[in-house]
């Protein structure tokens, strides 16, 4: 991969290794007490093993001018087999937390394996190296063929990828070490905030600059959804991550906002962190992959514009419905209560649209388990957002809020919508990237979507059943007018519920293993005999299929 | 700033900033003219004629 | 150069779209936000607010890193069953120095915003090194290596230094003996315990947390940053007043 550098290219990427290498040293020293320092090492030895890497290549001949005729997808194949890696490792982590609800001391006494810690771990993992890689390598994917120009240079989209997995991996090894600003999404130190935000401008100007050389005038709506993922994350990041480090010595830093302003920044965040990293990237996705799979046009394109504009001016208002009953404002809580409920009409049309764009296509659904995936991705984000507007209003937020039904409803969407449109989209992709006929095993597709449907499904009952009960049991009165359970009677009805979680977690988790192995062997399978093509798209027909070119 | 004119502010312009801006999207969205070219659009991702390829190779750099 | 004024036309759709995402997106925020930042004109300040001392800070501190928050929540709602549990609803002024907020999402354990001097110090040791020992069907992690570990406290000036900053109003005096008055505050019969009482006021407590007094433990920073929440002030007793403000 590196080899496809040009002569210039490797020599900026060695300068580029050696200010990142520059930087860790500079941590390192500076952090020596404190858990900066080892972060500071890390940075360090990414470094220097990105300099032996291109130093290796270094005197290969530069690649043939012919590559410039082609998409350059060698970014997008290691953000695919990254984005797996990181579910399988954030899965993993995600199920070791949940049984730990069940066997307490399943922190073996140490401190980096307790609750508070890993759980950070497992959502940065799933949220930002699962989703956020799949993300940034499917928008380079249709962000070429939807533009039909290759992207700009090959020294940017790498900056662009490694540099976003240093920052998850900086999140990842943070949390273990206790390295948290406790704000739930956004918890990586403020060094770590900077890598993020530099890489994210050098990310925006890629897709500036593959668009400016698109050849229709009209931009493919996936990419609206692509940029404002991209733009808005950005202003979020930077306004909620404002912070004053102790020095520049330390990985600890203070929240430039306090209190009640701090917790509507938090929230304004955190609920938009959902609305346009978990929303409006995804839909960017599922409004290419889908139809390109269905082998069918979008069923509106004016709805997806609506729904869009929607999506990206409604979401902003509605962070303080995480704030019910709090000490905030009562007019910021009506004004984020009455913006979610306005805000089922573009999801709905979303949703609907996706659907409706299958319809007529069912038989494929039928027989396609990567076209399921996504069906199914639809359907969980019309019944997410629904649940999502539904708990949004006071007075049921009331009840639901600080109990498992938000961790359900997270999970309907995380799982039901994130995880299934984008192992979707892996699963159409591969074979694409690859060049290959099909996935290496269509069963395993097949094992994969039902393990991920029955996880899915026995979480989100069990995490729907245990909050509701336990919402109800911290506000029963026996008829003497005083509170029928004390706290830790609500914990122990929570048993059950939780052992069912972990088990369905298990299934989701033991999918992406799946999922995994059927990516490598694809990979590792090249040219698949002919007479053995048991295709695992239903129709044999080119339609929708950007062309396969063999021998390639 | 005094808190309780930002809170008008907030509260009404906020009204006719939801409005305009609906009202905005589905004229651009239903303009007769963009017609063609949400249809193309549409249809772009699914020509089957279309190589994976870029259009014009020569128009790197 | 024809093909020049075409770049440039599409290049300047491109931007358009930009700035229309950023236009639509971030106003709703500031409209939302903005007025937040004048709530002080409006909510009733709590002149007996005293500010975190550094051992406090380092506790809390210790807190954030071991991630509390994710399971214990420090607000609570102004319902009628959320009162009667856990007392005085949650006032805005309470967390004005908390920076950042802990108001937390989730109940895994119970809302703990007025915790302080609801259990002695020696039932927070038992309970933190094993939960299980006092509440047997508790499913909150051990958290015994906190007693064996030292607070860093050599560097709470710093830290201090950091909150004033961003708007704490930590005197010179207090970050010029944030160390001292950290060790001062687990040590209640060497000198260095009554410069804390004569920076932070008479109530603070000063006493070996975890039982052995002399350098602070991470176990003694996060007990006295226990002890202390809701403690701040008294604004949420007689919180009559201040609820009308909102």
């Amino acid at each position: 991969m590196i080899a496809q550098l040009t002569k210039s290219e490797r020599q900026l990427a060695l300068i580029i290794l050696l200010v990142l290498t520059i930087c860790g040293l500079a941590m390192a020293i500076a952090g020596r007490q404190d858990p900066l320092g080892v972060h500071g090492a890390i940075v360090m030895l990414a470094g220097i093993a990105g300099i032996f890497g291109v130093i290796y290549v270094y005197y290969e001949p530069e690649p043939d001018e012919a590559r410039l005729a082609l998409y350059y997808d060698d970014p997008t194949k290691l953000a695919i087999i990254l984005a797996m890696i990181w579910a399988v490792i954030g899965m993993f982590i995600g199920d070791w937390v949940a049984w730990q609800l069940v066997f307490p001391n399943l922190t073996f006494d140490a401190g980096w394996s307790s609750f508070g810690r890993i759980r950070p771990a497992h959502t940065s993992a799933v949220i930002f190296g699962f989703g956020g890689n799949g993300l940034i390598g499917t928008s380079l994917y249709v962000l070429q063929r939807t533009s039909r120009a290759r992207l700009p240079d090959q020294i940017s989209p790498w900056f662009v990828l490694l540099g976003y997995n240093l920052f998850c991996l900086l999140a990842a090894t943070g949390y273990l070490m206790g390295v948290t600003q406790s704000k739930e999404y956004a918890e990586p130190e403020w060094y770590a905030d900077l890598l993020l935000e530099i890489v994210w401008v050098v990310y925006f100007v890629i897709y500036m600059r593959t668009l400016a050389r698109r050849k229709e005038p009209h931009i493919y709506v996936a990419n609206w959804y692509y940029m404002a993922f991209i733009l808005v994350v950005a202003i979020l990041h930077t306004v909620n991550n404002l912070a004053m480090p102790v020095s520049f010595g330390h990985a600890k830093s203070y929240s430039a906002f306090s209190g009640v302003q701090d917790a509507m920044t938090q929230w304004w965040y955190g609920h938009n962190a959902v609305a346009f990293f978990l929303t409006s990237g995804f839909l960017g996705m599922m409004y290419y992959y889908l139809p390109v799979r269905a082998g069918r046009p979008i069923y509106s394109y004016r709805m997806s514009i609506i729904s869009f504009w929607g999506i990206t001016f409604m979401y902003m208002w509605v962070g303080s419905h995480h704030l019910h009953y709090t000490a905030l404002p009562q007019w910021v809580q009506t004004l984020g209560m009455t913006f979610s409920l306005m805000l089922l009409i573009p999801s709905w049309g979303s949703a609907g649209n996706a659907l409706l764009t299958l319809n007529g296509a069912w038989y494929k659904v039928r027989d396609d388990a990567t076209l399921r995936f996504m069906m199914v991705a639809a359907v969980f984000y019309g019944l997410t957002t629904f649940e999502g507007s539904f708990m949004a209003i006071r007075s049921v937020n009331s009840l639901s809020h600080y109990t498992d039904w938000t961790v359900g409803h997270v999970h309907a969407g995380a799982l039901g919508w994130v995880a299934m449109i984008t192992f979707g989209s892996i699963y159409a992709s591969v074979p694409w990237l690859w060049k290959r006929e099909r996935m290496y095993s269509p069963a395993l597709v097949e094992w994969h979507f039902w393990l991920a449907v029955a996880g899915l499904f026995t979480y989100v009952f069990a995490m729907w059943n245990s909050g509701i009960i336990q919402g109800l049991m911290w506000r029963t009165y026996n008829s003497s007018g005083t509170l029928s359970y004390s706290f830790i009677e609500t914990v122990i009805a929570m048993k059950p519920y939780y052992v069912a979680r972990a088990v369905g977690g298990f299934f989701f988790f033991a999918g992406a293993v799946i999922g995994l192995y059927n990516i490598v062997m694809t990979i590792r399978t090249a040219g698949q005999p002919a007479d053995e093509r048991a295709a695992d798209r239903p129709v044999a027909q080119p339609a929708g299929v950007p062309a396969l070119q063999p021998g390639e | 700033m005094e808190h309780e004119a930002t809170v008008w502010f907030a509260k009404s312009f906020g009204l006719f900033y939801l409005i305009a801006m609906s009202v905005g999207v589905v004229v651009y969205a239903y303009w007769p003219k963009n017609k063609t070219s949400f249809d193309f659009a549409a249809q772009s991702i699914l020509d089957p004629s279309v190589e994976d390829k870029p259009y014009e190779a020569k128009r790197w750099q | 150069m024809g093909l020049f004024g075409l770049h440039y036309k599409l290049e300047r759709k491109t931007m358009s779209l930009a700035i229309g995402i950023i236009i639509a997106a971030s106003i709703g925020g500031l409209i939302e936000i903005v007025p937040l930042f004048t709530i002080h004109q409006t909510v009733e300040d709590a002149p007996d607010m005293r500010v975190y001392t550094p051992l406090e800070i380092a506790g809390r501190n210790i807190y954030i890193r071991e991630g509390c928050y994710a399971c214990h929540s420090q607000m609570i709602r102004t319902l009628r069953d959320e009162v009667e549990r856990y007392g005085p609803y949650s006032l805005a002024v309470e967390s004005k120095y908390d920076h950042p907020m802990l108001w937390g999402s989730k109940r895994t354990g119970p809302d703990i915003a007025r915790l302080g001097g609801k259990y002695s110090d020696e039932w927070h040791v038992k309970h933190l090194i094993n939960p299980r020992d006092v509440v047997p069907e508790s499913v909150m992690p051990p958290y015994a290596y906190l007693t064996r570990a030292k607070a860093r406290i050599d560097d709470l000036g710093l830290h201090l230094t950091a909150l004033r900053k961003v708007g704490v109003p930590y005197t010179d005096e207090m970050i010029a003996n944030a160390s001292n008055d950290a060790y001062g505050q687990t040590s209640p019969d060497t000198p260095f315990a009554e410069g804390v009482t004569k920076r932070y006021g008479e109530a603070t407590n000063v006493r070996a947390f975890d039982g052995q007094p002399g350098e602070p433990t991470e176990m003694d920073a996060l007990v006295a940053y226990l002890q202390i929440l809701g403690k701040l002030t008294d604004a949420a007793h007689k919180a009559k007043t201040a609820a009308a403000g909102e």
